[in-house]
């Protein structure tokens, strides 16, 4: 045993051998998409409006002078208008300011995005790692609870959650997390097997090397940069959802705005005042947009395999 | 407040709706818009034929009165059904109906005999069996809610658990089928409407569900929902699942037949949705969301009857609560209650179609105090000088404290109601310019209402509505023994903790009295007192009741809703062609 | 192929069964009380009436034996009485089920019918306007919130416009065999039902068309005489006919989801809507009579997809 370590050298240094961390694949993808005006123009748009969001206390205290809970039952279903400036897309039901709730209610949207895609992707990626690699019995129980989840429409079970439930923010969130990641799963076992079979993963495994280590150290850093793909475009679904459910009174309550609820009472707004229709939508639409647009550039940069359009 | 609620977000048209349900006259009687009012020329006689399309955000759930207690439902059941007793439109004095009644010297028995006229659809006469086959039907269901309605018959209470074949109670005459004495165990006041709670029904057809081997077969009975023989104006024809009820007239209606051929009950989407109808002529009547008063005022082809409606909006406080202290304080209370703008805040949440309520019963109920109440006008400064007397002093950052404790105040309601969601908004925000640091939280209703039920001590301060249709005893929201408590287990409506002995002896007395007196007039002495003591101690701070908007089609005729019934003279309708 | 369908049938059962405990679970181990929401306001109610309820429901005996009882009952096709109609959930669920259909079925006929015509016209104008007009809607197609979109539509075609009505699927008073009307009725949720479709079609599309633009039997096709667009038109559309197919399984979902809004939206009286008033009204045998007919109709599509993808393609043989 002894004389086999020493022949080959210590582990850690024999793995560096085998892995070469894929330099070239990463510049290359920078380069691609640094001269993809569209991925750029999106991603601009998502950081400003990320800012906006975070902002949303300055502008609310300095540029607007209202918070997202003034009321002024004065000026309901006003129009548009820079005086006040508040106004600027219009006042609500109760003279509340659409933009400072649209602002603030980009808050809410994006952190309840960001939060259960991650949630989702650290479920996702570990349970796809482990049944593609594992195998066998684990890939059966996988299969299996994923077929399971698969055979009821995401949104209605969420729904019927929601309903039921009454559940807090963070509980949504957290429940969001927990349902949608049977695709990015899917997707990681899909290339774990591919992968499992090439050079480095077995040359490490003969090595002597611990499954766990394998997965997380070997295969997940080349699946990497898929994820951030899938990831993207999981930020936007959940957008989507969250905003519907918010819509439907089963998401985020108000006071606290969320984009989808600011449309709660849509119904009421069709006659006397469209324009507080339109704003929130166009929120919605512009951030999943810039998101699948960043997926999709994002896609074509690291893998030319995997674009479908020519 | 209605007892099932299908969406939170309807409350908004079925709170009106509810209403219409319920009755009374605003003082003065109801206002119309200007013009015409509907009321046909003596001379004129109706035109025969044409539909009446009514409007509702939701569906029937079943068309067995046992089995059934929202409004939807209720409207199509009084439709084809009639009742023996009915409340008067204007203040809800119980009036004879299909049947006259009386009651014995000593309160205990009621004497019924149905009207000579009253038939079934089918060609039999209504008779005192069939009132009994509605209460047997109570005892016999397993699913009903209606059983607490009849537990004060002699023998009913034993008839539901199974341990008696019939209700001994109940005694109809043997010379006269139409004839029929109720027994009760004990004087109740509220007996007599309690026992028009349902509809006599059919023994020709549900007798076979309360036979003496029958269980709760009647839960599941298809009956309930494709019904045969009425007695009501109408007859019912067919039920297009979540989309309309069609009720056709019932030629051989025991008033009269009907001077229009269909009765249609449209599901539609929203109050929105009811508003577009009533425009556009879809619908023939309907009741209106405050918010779209403005809109249809424009239309020339409707007419607005307003009343009020039976019922109110309030903010209930737990004088309990371990966390808003201030709340146990009648002083703070009653800061509460000066402190808020209500007149502000009823043209916010409902335009100005309401009216401030200061105490429990509504000015159009005979239960209503006749002498003054205090009126609790907006005072901010009596507001002020009240929290100081009771020790809230405004601390460095604007916010009351007392012995180092904030007054921090979350104002819960249930969500999907825009009027309570807006109402716990403009209340919180009135709140904060005391001192307060009130914030509303809107909450899901089921989850409220169990808090609600449990006496859950985390709810400060609740936002709902109380529905006042039936007879104006408040015992269960009101008495001690229905304050709930969580240690004990203890469920009931009493919520607020609100506990005064003397209060106690006014509702037991209206309920129940010693002295057997269950006239109006013996009644009302004792609401007098139980509506003072809620008005100066302030348990909820009443809010307000608001005003039914009642919209119809000006070609509708003879349409005159009222706080306690709007379809009291359907037969009596027609359309002007 | 017989013994392809037997074996997916057979995968099937331990799936429903997978799907029914979760819905159980969602369902019965919420907090919180349905009947105090039937009883609340009903006067002088008792603590004794509220246990009888609750039995009278099913709902006072340990949760892992009220699945037993519900799992036996619903092999059996029986899914308990509605809490709220007091009639048997599947048959209340059956007669919503046809609505719905009609919706998913109009929402795919647009799919094809604009879809795949916009794919097609997008790769013989490839570079032109009409093409980038086009591949900017098959991503912005997935971007927009249905929901938001129906509202807009309403807005412009039923308030502004009038030309369209807003909810429902018959005008009162219309006869239920009125095509015009019921075709009015139809045509927003349906086209807003299928947008994603379009966009996913539009795409798909584009890609078989370019693909079999640049291949050699359409240049021998043309100097045969025949007309190119036919040529590439026909060999596209059997070229896309795979990833067509496929796409089927994964839009069935979405429009069964999708449908729960904008059934809502529109006021559709669909089995989304319903579930949905059940939901919020604590209808606890509705919703999981409506999970598991969802459930079945996936399952059931995701087979006849794969059937319909095995016959399409010859070399994928059930594996």
């Amino acid at each position: 045993m002894a004389s086999t370590t020493a022949a080959i050298g210590s582990r850690a240094a024999a793995e560096a051998l085998v892995l070469r961390p894929p330099r070239s694949l990463w510049s290359n993808a920078w380069y691609k998409l640094r001269h993809d005006r569209l991925t750029m123009i999106a991603v601009a748009v998502l950081v400003v409006l990320g800012l906006l969001a975070a902002a949303a206390d300055v502008f609310a205290q300095y540029v607007f002078t209202y918070t997202y809970e003034k009321q002024d039952l004065l000026h309901t279903y006003e129009k548009p208008t820079l005086d006040p400036p508040a106004y600027l897309l219009g006042s609500d039901e109760i003279g509340r300011s659409q933009v400072v709730r649209l602002l603030y209610g980009g808050r809410v949207s994006l952190a309840v995005g960001f939060v259960a895609a991650l949630v989702n992707l650290t479920v996702g990626v570990a349970i796809g790692l482990t049944a593609g690699y594992m195998r066998g019995r684990v890939d059966d129980l996988f299969t299996w609870f994923v077929t399971t989840l698969n055979s009821i429409p995401t949104i209605f079970l969420l729904l019927i959650f929601a309903a039921i439930w009454e559940p807090g923010p963070v509980t949504l969130t957290l429940v969001i997390g927990l349902l949608f990641w049977t695709g990015i799963a899917l997707f990681v076992r899909g290339q774990t097997f591919a992968l499992r079979e090439r050079e480095f993963v077995v040359a490490a495994r003969t090595i002597g090397a611990r499954d766990r280590r394998i997965m997380f150290k070997h295969i997940l850093p080349n699946i990497l940069p898929l994820i951030i793909v899938l990831a993207a475009i999981d930020i936007g679904a959940i957008i989507l959802v969250e905003s519907a459910l918010s819509y439907l009174g089963l998401g985020i309550l108000p006071p606290t705005p969320s984009w989808g609820n600011l449309l709660t009472n849509a119904t009421s707004y069709f006659v006397r005042a469209w324009w507080l229709v339109v704003s929130p939508g166009v929120m919605i639409f512009l951030t999943v947009l810039c998101l699948y647009l960043i997926g999709d550039g994002l896609r074509d940069a690291l893998d030319p395999r995997l674009k479908a359009e020519k | 407040m209605t007892a099932k609620q299908r969406t939170g977000r309807v409350l908004i048209a079925v709170f009106a709706a509810t209403v219409l349900v319920a009755t009374a006259c605003a003082p003065g009687g109801p206002t119309a818009s200007p013009g015409p009012t509907g009321t046909a020329a003596a001379s004129a006689k109706p035109d025969q034929g044409g539909r009446i399309i009514e409007g509702s955000t939701t569906d029937i759930a079943s068309m067995q009165p046992a089995l059934s207690n929202d409004t939807s439902s209720s409207r199509i059941i009084n439709l084809i059904y009639d009742n023996i007793i009915q409340q008067d439109p204007k203040n809800g004095e119980p009036k004879p109906k299909m049947a006259t009644f009386s009651a014995s010297s000593d309160g205990l028995t009621y004497t019924f005999e149905m009207n000579a006229k009253a038939n079934w659809s089918d060609g039999k006469p209504v008779i005192g069996e069939d009132f009994f086959t509605s209460v047997k039907i109570a005892g016999k269901s397993k699913k009903t809610v209606r059983k607490s309605n009849y537990q004060d018959i002699e023998g009913f209470k034993d008839y539901s658990d199974g341990k008696a074949t019939t209700i001994s109670g109940i005694k109809v005459d043997a010379a006269n089928p139409k004839k029929w004495t109720v027994k009760m165990t004990k004087v109740s006041c509220p007996a007599i409407l309690d026992l028009n709670t349902m509809a006599p029904l059919p023994t020709q057809v549900f007798g076979k569900y309360v036979t003496e081997a029958s269980k709760d077969e009647i839960d599941t009975a298809p009956e309930n929902t494709s019904p045969t023989v009425f007695s009501g104006a109408f007859k019912f024809k067919e039920w297009r699942k979540g989309d309309q009820v069609i009720l056709s007239k019932n030629e051989t209606y025991w008033q009269g037949t009907p001077n229009v051929d269909e009765f249609v009950y449209k599901v539609v989407a929203n109050s929105t949705a009811v508003t577009n109808g009533l425009k556009t002529g879809e619908l023939t009547f309907g009741s209106l969301a405050a918010k779209d008063l403005a809109d249809v005022q424009t239309v020339d082809s409707v007419k607005i009857t307003k009343y009020q409606a039976l019922g109110y909006t309030f903010i209930g406080w737990n004088t309990l609560s371990p966390t808003a202290t201030g709340l146990a304080d009648k002083r703070v209370r009653q800061a509460l209650a000066y402190g808020i703008d209500m007149d502000a805040v009823i043209k916010a949440v409902v335009f100005g179609e309401a009216t401030k309520n200061v105490a429990h019963h509504v000015a159009v109920q005979w239960s209503f105090p006749k002498s003054p109440l205090e009126q609790y006008k907006y005072d901010k400064a009596k507001a002020e000088t009240l929290l100081k007397d009771a020790g809230w002093v405004k601390g460095s950052d604007g916010i009351l404290a007392k012995d180092g404790k904030k007054f921090s105040l979350t104002i819960s309601t249930n969500s999907g109601n825009q009027e309570r969601e807006t109402l716990a908004q403009v209340a919180a925000d009135q709140y904060k310019q005391l001192g307060i640091d009130a914030k509303a939280r809107p909450e899901a209703f089921q989850g409220l209402v169990t808090k609600l039920t449990t006496g859950d001590q985390t709810l400060e301060a609740t936002i709902i509505g109380w529905n006042l249709g039936g007879d104006v005893d408040p015992y269960s929201i009101w008495h001690s023994a229905n304050v709930p408590n969580p240690a004990t287990k203890v469920e009931g409506f009493g919520f607020t903790g609100f506990k005064d002995p003397a209060m106690d002896k006014a509702i037991e007395q209206g309920r129940n009295p010693t002295d057997g007196n269950c006239s109006t007039a013996a009644r009302q002495a004792n609401y007098e007192t139980f509506n003072k003591i809620l008005n100066e101690h302030q348990p909820y701070n009443f809010g307000y009741s608001n005003n039914v908007l009642a919209v119809s089609q000006k070609s509708l005729q003879n349409f005159n809703p009222a706080s306690y019934s709007t379809i009291y003279n359907i037969h009596e309708w027609w359309i002007k062609k | 192929m017989r013994n392809f369908i037997l074996r997916r049938l057979i995968y099937a059962i331990p799936t429903l069964i997978g799907v029914s405990i979760i819905t159980f679970a969602i369902v019965r181990l919420s907090p919180g009380d349905p009947i105090r929401l039937f009883v609340f306001g009903q006067r002088d109610i008792t603590g004794e009436d509220i246990e009888r309820l609750r039995e009278a429901y099913g709902l006072n005996k340990p949760i892992p034996m009220q699945y037993i009882d519900w799992l036996i009952a619903a092999v059996q096709l029986n899914f308990g009485q509605s809490f709220i109609y007091h009639q048997d959930a599947f048959q209340l669920l059956l007669s919503r089920v046809g609505n719905t259909l009609q919706l998913a079925v109009a929402a795919l006929a647009l799919q094809l019918v604009i879809g795949v015509p916009l794919g097609v016209i997008a790769a013989l104008k490839r570079g032109s306007w009409a093409d980038g007009l086009i591949r900017v809607f098959g991503v912005a197609g997935h971007a927009v919130p249905s929901f938001w979109l129906g509202l807009v539509l309403i807005i412009i075609f039923a308030v502004q416009l009038r030309w369209l009505p807003s909810v429902g699927i018959l005008t009162v008073g219309k006869d239920a065999w009125d095509i015009a009307d019921r075709f009015k009725h139809i045509l927003l949720p349906a086209f807003v039902l299928s947008l994603t479709g379009i966009a996913n079609y539009s795409r798909i599309l584009r890609t078989e068309t370019l693909d079999v633009l640049g291949q050699d039997f359409v240049r021998t096709a043309h100097a045969k005489g025949l007309h190119e667009r036919t040529v590439v038109f026909v060999h596209a559309l059997r070229n896309a006919l795979i990833p067509v197919v496929t796409a089927l399984g994964g839009i069935l979902a979405g429009l069964v989801g999708g449908a729960l809004v904008i059934e809502q939206v529109f006021s559709w009286p669909g089995v989304g809507q319903f579930t949905f008033q059940a939901a919020i009204a604590k209808d606890y045998p509705i919703i999981q009579a409506a999970t598991m007919l969802v459930s079945v109709l996936l399952i059931v599509s995701y087979l006849l997809r794969d059937i319909a993808y095995a016959i399409v393609d010859p070399r994928i043989k059930a594996s």
